[in-house]
């Protein structure tokens, strides 16, 4: 605009003439609008970095200022370089008033090999003219070598860290596995937990058990200048054969993103940058951690135990056998623990020369480890072995050898005869109780066996169903329950007859009644006339008094008339009562002087009786 | 020997009889008692001679560390008929010394119920019990205290109770004047009938009406279904007690706790009363 303003100014009389004023105004929109027709073209090509490890991708950016190309050049194909096109991105530019277009073209370039690979020019026809670019050259660096930056440290690099150079075949290691990246790449983190929950073995070797792989605690390390955060997975594994050993690790290609500098100028929509991403310029790294050598040694040849199995590591032995009180024949259980360091899935128990008396059985074997990686714990081995004599008296003692590569000798360990007790053939094994507490009148000690067997056969007996389930004596259990109920009526029934002077009355004169009758007959026999009839008139008196609830020595023969026929009893009663009345009278005055004639009298009162007891009071 | 028991028992009864009748508490008393005494023992029959000398031999081949022949000369004693808790201490000893401690455990048991307070019995019933490794039922204290008496012995006492205080309440309707001075005993009486009845009744129904299955095998699965495809639930070993809750087919359901309950095959158990 300047330059416009000034070419106005420098023609400041042409206003006055339309004309030339139109003519101006037509090359000001000429000069202006196509600014881009007046510029030269250019054509340059560009790498992003000039040294990258194997495998890590170079790019070249082939750019076009001024015009498009007739046609995009392809660098030419180079030994152990991959070239792949990326494509094609055009910008447009407007400053001061000049409208620019550039296009630019990338491909990425892989080296597959270490070494230095010269791109020659490129030439390429544009708007019409031809133009060359300047060789460039690549440097590719084998992995582990440095993939520096500007500050020449590296942003990421694979570490093995082996505590010993050399390791007897057989010894358990433990190789760390070390991921270092530098602070500030962006993806450092997400690329450690991946790392961290790696399963596999990071390592690669041949001759090695590989066991267990755990990973450790995260840290920082410093190394040149910069700092590095670094992931450790450590392996822990055994040679197997002797010689040299090399140990690699595994080959990764990580993309580490680095966030792009300059992304402090602000964006007028987000002042404060809060929905801004941050830029990142990834970068594929090829790693793989140089490999270390190892020196496998063979176990020593001299002084070797009879027993030595092979176990190389750092062990002790405890031993316990039971039951230790048993019949021949009888299984008796050997614990053998072996704790320590080594490998312990290998490690296998010794044949025990000294168990020959013994019928053995394939040990049942336990691992117990106490750290991630299996390194430490407990094996325990459960023999079974079966004592075939009753001469035996001891579990032999049991020995174990091993290699100590910390000492670099044979250790043996032997743990003494564990006693034993054995019976003839066919006995049971008798337990062993440990007396692990003291023997009190109230805690007896426990007891080490059975009692023996009783020797007289004592009271002999059918079992036979309990006497609560026998019905027999069930039943015998209604005795008291019948006498207790028997009382009880007995005692209802005086109380009733206390209670009602009516009914005592009532069976009082039954009572005399029917001894009456009994004196009577006796009387009649007897021929005792006077007696017969007073007898017979005080069982009237009496009957009659109770019916009548007057007292006996009331009733008189007018008490007939007084009281009965009122009452409306039966002429032919009324009448027999008379007869039987004037028969006493009479017989005062003459009496009966034969006993037939007394007898015959005594039914006519019993039908009286009757008849009186039937009359409702 | 129980012959002798029972023989001298009676005699000694007798005489008792005779000391009524000089006393002079009646003969037709006297006779009603003994028909009470004859009646009672009416069940114990007198058995015939005892196999001593079968019983003599079967402890020769204990003695002689021939557990298995020792186990079946006991056994055929015991299936004879003649029964005696010496006889079941020594046939669970011959069991217990061939290795078998599940019946081991189940002759001694039937020898604590006959003789429940014998030292010896509980001593070696005891030490096969320890034997038995894995889940087991063991008595509850309630349950020792009860098997201290045998139900017999439970049912006699409360008998006597019973009769007591039926007696006595039978005093007192005869005579009420006697009421006051015998209502503390008749009270306490009542008390002690109705406990020894409890224990009567938790007796008869831990011996006769609650099975037990005793394991006779060195390990038996107790699966969760009456099934052989059905999953396991835990593992017993030779001289468990459990309790038998059920019975399907060959299966039996059994406890061993609480939360322990499973299918048990039937053909790897003893099953007793008790």
């Amino acid at each position: 605009m300047r330059r416009l303003s000034s070419w106005i100014n420098f023609h400041p009389r042409s206003r006055s003439r339309p004309g030339l004023r139109l003519l101006l105004a037509l090359a000001v929109l000429l000069i202006w609008a196509a600014p881009s027709i007046l510029l030269a073209a250019t054509f340059t090509a560009t790498l992003d970095r000039e040294t990258v490890t194997v495998g890590e991708t170079a790019t070249l950016t082939l750019k076009f200022e001024g015009d498009d190309p007739k046609s995009i050049p392809v660098p030419p194909g180079l030994p152990n370089l991959q070239i792949t096109s990326e494509g094609t991105s055009r910008a447009v530019s407007f400053d001061n008033g000049q409208i620019s277009s550039t296009v630019s073209h990338s491909f990425a370039l892989i080296p597959t090999q270490p070494g230095e690979f010269n791109i020659p020019a490129l030439r390429a026809e544009v708007g019409g003219q031809v133009l060359t670019t300047q060789p460039l050259k690549l440097t590719a660096v084998k992995a582990g070598a440095p993939a520096a930056d500007a500050t020449g440290d590296k942003l990421a690099f694979f570490k093995l860290f082996v505590p010993r150079k050399e390791v007897y075949v057989g010894e358990i290691l433990a190789v760390e596995f070390q991921v270092y990246i530098r602070d500030g790449v962006a993806n450092a983190e997400n690329i450690m937990q991946s790392f961290e929950q790696y399963g596999g073995c990071p390592l690669k070797a041949e001759g090695v058990s590989i066991f267990k792989t755990a990973h450790a605690q995260r840290r920082q390390a410093r190394v040149g200048n910069s700092t590095y955060v670094v992931a450790t997975l450590i392996t822990s594994c055994s040679p197997v054969k002797t010689g040299p050993l090399s140990l690699g690790s595994m080959d990764v290609t990580l993309g580490l993103q680095l966030p792009l500098p300059n992304q402090r100028g602000r964006d007028p929509y987000d002042p404060f940058g809060m929905f801004r991403r941050m830029q990142v310029e990834e970068r594929r790294v090829a790693l793989s951690a140089e490999p270390e050598t190892l020196t496998v040694l063979p176990v020593p040849k001299e002084n070797v135990p009879s027993n030595f199995n092979g176990a190389v590591g750092n062990y002790s032995m405890t031993i316990s056998a039971g039951p230790t009180n048993v019949a021949a024949g009888d299984p008796v259980t050997v614990r053998i623990q072996i704790s320590g360091r080594g490998a312990f899935d290998s490690l296998t128990l010794p044949e025990q020369s000294a168990w020959r008396e013994f019928k053995t059985y394939p040990p049942t074997t336990k691992v117990d480890t106490t750290d991630a990686l299996g390194l430490q714990g407990t094996k325990t081995f459960e023999q079974l072995i079966v004592p075939q004599s009753p001469e035996i008296k001891a579990v032999p003692p049991v020995s174990f050898s091993f290699f100590d590569p910390d000492q670099k000798k044979y250790r043996t360990l032997t743990q003494p005869a564990v006693p034993l007790v054995v019976r003839p053939g066919g006995s049971a094994p008798a337990p062993t109780v440990a007396a692990n507490t003291r023997a009190t009148p109230d805690n007896p000690p426990p007891a080490q066996d059975i009692v023996h067997i009783k020797p007289r056969l004592g009271a002999v007996a059918q079992i036979s169903a309990p006497l609560v389930l026998q019905p027999w004596f069930l039943a015998l259990q209604a005795i008291p329950v019948l006498a207790w109920l028997s009382a009880v009526v007995w005692r209802r029934r005086a109380e009733m007859l206390a209670n009602n002077p009516r009914l005592r009355r009532r069976r009082q004169v039954a009572q005399i009644i029917r001894q009456g009758l009994l004196e009577l007959r006796q009387l009649a026999s007897d021929n005792k006339s006077d007696d017969f009839f007073a007898t017979l008139v005080r069982l009237l008196q009496e009957q009659l008094g109770e019916r009548l609830e007057l007292p006996a020595s009331a009733i008189t023969e007018a008490v007939i008339e007084e009281r009965l026929r009122p009452r409306g009893v039966p002429e032919t009663m009324l009448a027999s009562l008379h007869e039987l009345f004037q028969t006493c009278n009479l017989a005062r005055y003459a009496p009966i002087k034969t006993s037939q004639e007394l007898a015959a009298i005594i039914p006519k009162l019993e039908a009286v009786l009757r008849e009186l007891q039937a009359l409702k009071p | 020997m129980i012959h002798a028991l029972k023989r001298s028992r009676v005699s000694r009864l007798t005489s008792a009889l005779a000391r009524f009748v000089r006393r002079g508490w009646g003969t037709g008393n006297a006779v009603l008692l003994l028909l009470g005494v004859v009646v009672v023992s009416c069940p114990a029959q007198f058995p015939a001679a005892v196999p001593a000398a079968a019983f003599d031999s079967a402890n020769k081949l204990y003695e002689e560390g021939k557990f298995t022949d020792a186990v079946s000369a006991y056994e055929k004693l015991a299936q004879s008929g003649e029964t005696s808790a010496a006889l079941y201490f020594n046939l669970g000893n011959a069991f217990f010394k061939s290795g078998q401690i599940g019946r081991a455990v189940a002759a001694y048991r039937t020898a604590e119920q006959l003789t429940p307070r014998d030292p010896d019995v509980r001593a070696n019933l005891q030490f096969a019990r320890n034997q038995a490794q894995g889940p087991s039922l063991s008595p509850g204290k309630w349950q020792r205290w009860l098997g201290r008496l045998t139900l017999n012995e439970w049912t006699l006492l409360a008998v006597v109770a019973v009769w007591l205080w039926l007696l006595l309440l039978a005093v007192l309707q005869w005579r009420p004047s006697l009421r006051p001075a015998l209502r503390t005993y008749v009270f306490c009486l009542a008390i002690l009938a109705a406990l020894l009845c409890a224990c009567v009744a938790a007796t008869l129904r831990e011996t006769r009406f609650t099975r037990t299955a005793i394991v006779i095998t060195s390990e038996a699965v107790v699966r969760y279904g009456p099934l052989v495809e059905s999953p396991t639930a835990f593992t017993v070993h030779d001289g468990a007690e459990l309790r038998v809750l059920d019975r399907k087919d060959e299966w039996l359901k059994v406890s061993a706790g609480p939360n322990r309950v499973g299918w048990l095959r039937l053909d790897q158990t003893l099953v007793s009363q008790s």
